[in-house]
């Protein structure tokens, strides 16, 4: 399926002006009422103030600059496209948005409304189609073009989509004491360990922070509830000065590339009982995937 | 093919086998697998003996206890019963020592010595790092105490439940014969330690005072299923104890207490424990080992090293015991007890047809058991419990090399085997 069948000039905008997120989102939605009135009733301020709750909850917007809003509709049993391009971009804390699309689909269907997503994101990344669409004023240049890129719909979001690029890492010679530090001002639990070209070797996570302070025999002995104020696990603190990110870390562990699909990396969070995992391509670390941001971004979708 | 080259064939199967178990160049359960279908490939053995071989009571006797201490270990008895002897000892570190010791060994009596071991050296060095002692006395002397009780019974250790299935002997013949040797030699086991040790450890009170504060109560989650496991298992012992008049089987008995206990206490559970709490790999290790004896025993050589010992001894029932008391001692130390029990109970048997009077061959039985299992002690190698206690240390960072196990470890069996002796010498001849 091509995504250029998927949209109606009329419903495709280029605005000059400068306006509030709220006053491009009643354009877009009014438009698609108007045009689509066979199987839409009037424009109504519910639909608008859906969206917007919805996106207090869970925004859907990209680094890339699109803001992708969207709205379920019992019944609807198709789906429907509108988009805006921003002469002035807008601000989504602290993202640039300059390409408001907006998606009405079948509270049902969620296939193709995630193919769809996974199309306009892969083009809000390639700068070469971006600054031609940019450069057209009316819908039918925008859908000719695409339909002659032959922008997909079909495939997959795959992990380079979802994951945090360029995340958090350290070298094996880190202090355990920076490493702390790291995850409490990131609030973050896990860091991949790399060398100083940037290749991957292991990754720490809180778990194995915390095991610096838990002998090995507490771990075989059945049960430690007799136990009451131990001192082992304040040595955790003692020990932050003399152990090294190397000798903490979990080697051979799991890693997905960055083209590996949504489903592959959840398959193996499950299997796995991993939350997270780093992603690596040709040895050189890209990003990490994150169970949380799999679910921000496309179940909540 | 002819006998000798079988015997031969069998026999060199046989010691390339128990090479690779003593070097564990490979996995032991992999090496007497292989050295057991080999017999059957080389055509020494055919399928049918080699299956014939296998001590299936032994096997289910096994996996019955196995059932009945996962149950048990649940409980939380076990680590009720470690914390308490502590807090008894009031953190006295030479009591700690001797009441472990005790303890320890009479939990191997019944429950086996490796299952004690690994259930109580996380214990007893997480006691040692609350009290600021080194651990080390402490675990060799707990497993020279966990090789010493589980010599004590017909359940304590493998080759004693190995030799009750091919014996005639049962329970209470081993709690007559054998349990009185142990108690002696703990004694001097423990005088032993005392003398070592008095005087050397010190525990400074602030130390003292946080294990005292452990709260052992907590441990006893389900008072009525501990209540359950406790009389299931005494049931056990009364009716392995009337074995001989009931005639049930061995196996039979610890495999309905273990069934009913996981039935009562733990069906949820079952696949976890059968997969994880059942240990195939020793298990599997004993049935290669049944066949590779076989071997041995089908083509003769057994019968033929029989007379050569007998030969030497000159048919006396009183320097043949000693003889395998010492022997059994000095080469269990260095060989796994129970691929050496396997390849002596057909040996004994053997002279048992030659000195066929009952109160002779009887002593040298028990000679053989307490040698195996006291041996066990002579090194680090000498038995499951030793290799097991020292890899948890060395997993916690603590290195007990050969010498240091040994230098210790050898005088409490020197001292246990010259007890025994005395016993033997003055209870049958």
């Amino acid at each position: 399926m091509l995504l250029a069948d998927f949209l109606d000039p009329r419903t495709i905008v280029f605005e000059q002006r400068i306006l509030t997120r709220e006053q491009i989102y009643r354009d877009i939605i009014e438009r698609i009422c108007l045009f689509h009135k066979d199987i839409l009733s009037n424009y109504d301020d519910n639909l608008l103030r859906a969206i917007l709750d919805r996106e207090k909850e869970a925004p859907m917007v990209y680094p890339s600059g699109i803001a992708i809003p969207h709205i379920r509709l019992d019944g609807l049993a198709d789906t429907l496209i509108g988009m805006t391009f921003l002469q002035t971009p807008l601000n989504y804390d602290g993202i640039k948005v300059d390409w408001i699309v907006m998606i009405f689909t079948d509270k049902t269907s969620s296939k193709i409304y995630l193919n769809i997503v996974a199309a306009l994101l892969k083009i809000s990344q390639d700068s070469e189609i971006m600054n031609q669409l940019r450069s057209f004023n009316n819908g039918i240049e925008v859908i000719n073009y695409l339909r002659q890129c032959k922008i997909k719909v079909g495939q997959e979001l795959s992990v380079a989509d979802l994951m945090v690029k360029n995340p958090v890492c350290v070298t094996p010679d880190t202090l355990l004491s920076k490493l702390d530090s790291l995850m409490n001002e990131h609030n973050i639990s896990c860091i991949p360990v790399v060398d100083n070209e940037g290749r991957y070797l292991g990754e720490i996570s809180i778990l194995d922070v915390l095991k610096v302070g838990m002998p090995d025999y507490l771990m075989m002995i059945d049960d430690v509830a007799f136990l009451r104020s131990y001192e082992p696990l304040e040595s955790l603190f003692e020990k932050e000065e003399l152990v090294y990110a190397e000798e903490i870390m979990q080697k051979n562990t799991r890693v997905l590339s960055s083209d590996a699909s949504i489903v592959e990396t959840v398959y193996h969070m499950i299997k796995d009982n991993k939350r997270y995992f780093c992603v690596v391509d040709k040895e050189y670390l890209v990003g990490i995937i994150t169970a949380m941001d799999i679910f921000r971004k496309v179940i909540k979708a | 093919m002819s006998a000798t080259v079988s015997m031969l064939i069998a026999v060199g199967i046989f010691i390339g086998t128990y090479i690779l178990i003593i070097t564990e160049v490979i996995n032991k359960m992999l090496a007497s697998l292989i050295g057991a279908f080999l017999l059957i490939l080389t055509g020494i053995l055919s399928q049918d003996i080699a299956l014939r071989a296998i001590d299936w009571n032994v096997i289910f006797f096994l996996i019955g206890m196995m059932l009945v201490i996962a149950v048990l270990r649940r409980t939380g008895i076990f680590m009720y019963i470690a914390i308490k002897t502590a807090k008894l000892a009031r953190g006295n570190p030479l009591l700690i020592m001797m009441l472990m010791f005790v303890v320890t060994a009479f939990s191997s009596a019944f429950l086996g010595s490796v299952t004690t071991i690994m259930i109580l050296i996380p214990i007893i060095l997480l006691i040692c790092n609350e009290l600021k002692i080194t651990p080390v006395p402490y675990i060799i002397i707990m497993v020279v105490a966990s090789n010493m009780g589980g010599a004590a019974t017909m359940i304590g250790d493998p080759p004693n439940i190995i030799i009750g299935s091919a014996t005639d002997y049962d329970f209470l013949d081993f709690i007559f014969n054998l349990t009185p040797a142990i108690i002696f030699a703990s004694i001097a086991c423990l005088a032993l330690m005392w003398f070592m040790y008095h005087g050397k450890l010190k525990v400074s009170r602030e130390n003292r005072a946080k294990m005292l504060s452990y709260k052992e109560e907590g441990l006893i989650k389900n008072k009525r299923m501990l209540k359950i496991s406790l009389i299931a298992v005494a049931i056990m012992l009364v009716l392995l104890a009337l074995e001989s008049i009931l005639k049930i089987g061995t196996a039979t008995i610890s495999m309905s207490t273990g069934l009913f206990l996981v039935l009562i206490g733990e069906r949820k559970e079952i696949e976890h424990i059968m997969v994880h709490e059942v240990d195939w790999v020793t298990l599997f290790f004993f049935v290669g080992l049944f066949i590779i004896v076989e071997g041995l025993v089908q083509t003769g050589f057994i019968s033929l090293l029989a007379h050569k010992v007998l030969n030497l001894t000159h048919n006396q029932a009183r320097p043949t015991s000693m003889a395998i008391l010492w022997l059994s001692g000095i080469l269990s130390a260095f060989i796994d007890n129970v691929p050496f029990v396997a390849t002596m109970i057909p040996l004994i048997k053997q002279i048992g047809t030659v000195i066929t009077e009952p109160n002779l061959i009887d002593p040298i039985w028990w000679a053989m058991s307490l040698g195996t299992c006291l041996g066990g002690n002579g090194t680090l190698i000498g038995a499951s419990s030793n290799v097991v206690a020292v890899g948890i240390a060395k997993k916690n960072g603590l290195n007990i090399s050969f010498k240091e196990f040994t230098k210790v470890s050898v005088v409490y069996t020197i001292l246990s085997l010259i007890v025994c002796s005395a016993y033997i010498l003055l209870r049958y001849f």
